[in-house]
């Protein structure tokens, strides 16, 4: 991969919260259109990863570059503009407006930046995730499943580069599941962008991703196709401990 | 909002300008009743801009309505705008748009100097308790402030200006029904939905690209700038300004309840609260004087048990603008 073409870059991140190391000398490189999966167990600092990307969290030594520009520790709403967007582990939608209105904010406010053609982008956005039939449905009336559904059309519809998927599947039943599988299916192939999506159901992400990292105690343990993954000993270790024998 | 409610509303200011040319009405009680709700129905809006909108709960309301006041007062009395054109114009200052403005644009820039470090830095109660005691430092530096402020006593405006009572009530009735239209407009826009996104979930706006700090500051800034205009129009009423009469508590807390009893969040809960708290305070002023703050207490008591949401959400529906 040549190096202007990488869309994300993690150069030796590590967190720490007082004496607790969370993320150690993590390095990931995400190139265009790519669909990542970022597995690990509970507490691998996955969430980490997405709040240090996101500037939630600056990172105590590393540097996060996007597009090849230094974005370590810059406000979050810059992060956005500049082309990354985000859903969360526990759903964060704005619970007193419309559907349709949550998704604007993304249009108005995100990378796009958009202000003439807003509506068009915000109503593009909601019917990919096929929520076009919710459009002025108040949010604190939809289901879990229609709010993830939601966050993913507000993040696309702010135009983003690349895309960080927090547990989308969280909370869902397996025909919800389809349906997300099928939404961030579609999102990639309509919306070219690249995605780094964080789950807990392993299974999903082994059919659909073509490439997977592994963290574990903060550390990255396997990077590489989802068949070099399931077969890489670190990762049968840290999900199903050491062998007896 | 609807068609018809369009109709009913434009009808009743209407008709509300009109009353000062019925025979009798400038001289009759209702009329400086009405005038006091213009007054809180903008004060209520101005808290509703910041609280019920933007999520950010202030209890510093009366110190930008004082900074309105004392900016006013200082203004004409000492002569600071109009230079020798006071001399041949006498009422110059009295009800000027300027002077009204700069009342508004110094309470302003006060809230955004002050609210930079506590918007960025405090929360919820924490920065309710932040604008408290601003207010209570507001007061004590005009107290202490000399022959500039008139120190505990205040300044006296010329009273001689007040022959009637008719452009204190027509200027509260158009700058009430100026701010609900420019709240009204500005709920519409891109900027009212930023303010509705911080509201809802400050970490998500700005995950979606809005600067959540800058939002906020505008939102504290733009309610201390009505505050502040409402203070100037008081000051033409008044004429005695002084700490203990523009600096009370009284200018935060009756708002506040208005625009909670009312509806927060709603465009027209603050006026609708301002009309039945005023009317409940004056009512029982009048009949009960000695137990008045008991039947004021108790009628929001009343409120909160029943009415939660505020008469706007109860009666009217659903709508957030309505």
């Amino acid at each position: 991969m040549q190096p202007d073409e990488t869309l994300l870059r993690l150069e030796a991140v590590q967190k720490r919260f007082g004496g607790l190391v969370v993320l150690n000398n993590v390095d990931i490189a995400v190139g265009p259109n790519e669909l990542i999966g970022l597995i690990g167990p509970n507490g691998a600092g996955k969430s980490t990863l997405f709040n240090v990307i996101t500037a939630i969290y600056a990172p105590t030594q590393g540097r996060v570059l996007f597009r090849g520009k230094d974005i370590t520790g810059i406000a979050p709403h810059r992060i956005s503009r500049l082309g990354i967007a985000r859903t969360f582990q526990l759903v964060r939608t704005f619970l007193t407006m419309t559907a349709f209105e949550n998704v604007m904010v993304g249009a108005v406010y995100g990378a796009g930046g958009r202000v003439k053609h807003a509506t068009e982008a915000a109503n593009a956005a909601l019917e990919l995730v096929g929520l076009t039939a919710r459009r002025d449905m108040r949010t604190a009336h939809m289901t879990l499943s229609d709010r993830r559904m939601l966050e993913i059309a507000r993040a696309v519809a702010s135009d983003p580069a690349l895309l960080l998927l927090d547990e989308p599947m969280a909370g869902l039943n397996p025909t919800e599941i389809q349906r997300m599988v099928d939404v961030i299916r579609r999102v990639r192939a309509e919306r070219g962008l690249s995605m780094l999506w964080v789950e807990h159901k392993v299974d999903a992400i082994m059919k659909v991703c073509s490439r997977v990292i592994v963290l574990d105690h903060g550390e990255k343990i396997a990077d590489g196709t989802p068949r070099e993954v399931t077969q890489n000993r670190k990762v049968i270790e840290a999900y199903l401990g050491e062998p007896a024998a | 909002m609807s068609n018809a409610f369009k109709w009913i509303a434009i009808v009743a200011v209407a008709a509300l300008a009109l009353l000062p040319f019925v025979p009798g009405a400038v001289d009759a009680y209702y009329f400086s009743f009405l005038f006091f709700v213009f007054l809180y129905a903008i004060m209520a809006q101005s808290w509703n801009l910041v609280a019920g909108y933007g999520g950010q709960i202030s209890l510093g309301s009366h110190a930008f309505f004082g900074l309105g006041a004392y900016t006013t007062a200082i203004l004409w009395t000492g002569n600071y705008l109009w230079g020798s054109l006071y001399d041949t114009h006498p009422g110059i200052y009295y009800f000027d748009p300027v002077t009204m403005a700069l009342g508004g644009v110094v309470a302003a820039l006060a809230a955004a100097i002050i609210g930079l470090p506590l918007l960025s830095k405090l929360r919820g109660d924490y920065f309710a308790l932040g604008t408290l005691g601003f207010g209570e430092i507001v007061k004590v530096l005009f107290v202490n402030g000399g022959d500039f402020t008139g120190s505990a006593f205040g300044i006296v405006a010329p009273a001689g200006m007040f022959d009637t009572l008719r452009p204190h009530y027509w200027v509260a009735l158009g700058l009430m029904v100026a701010t609900a239209l420019a709240i009204g407009a500005l709920m519409r826009s891109r900027y009212g939905l930023a303010m509705i996104a911080v509201r809802d979930d400050e970490m998500a706006a700005s995950a979606n690209g809005i600067d959540v700090l800058k939002v906020k500051v505008a939102a504290f800034a733009g309610s201390a700038f009505i505050a502040g205009v409402a203070g100037s129009l008081y000051t033409f009423y008044i004429f005695h300004v002084g700490p203990d009469s523009v600096f009370d508590l009284d200018w935060m807390l009756l708002p506040l309840m208005m625009t909670v009893v009312g509806g927060t969040g709603t465009l027209l809960g603050p006026i609708l609260g301002a009309l039945v708290m005023y009317a409940v305070f004056d009512l029982a002023r009048i009949v009960v004087p000695d137990y008045h703050p008991v039947i004021s207490g108790l009628t929001i008591i009343l409120a909160m048990l029943f009415l939660p949401k505020g008469l706007m959400r109860s009666f009217a529906g659903k709508a957030r603008l309505a």
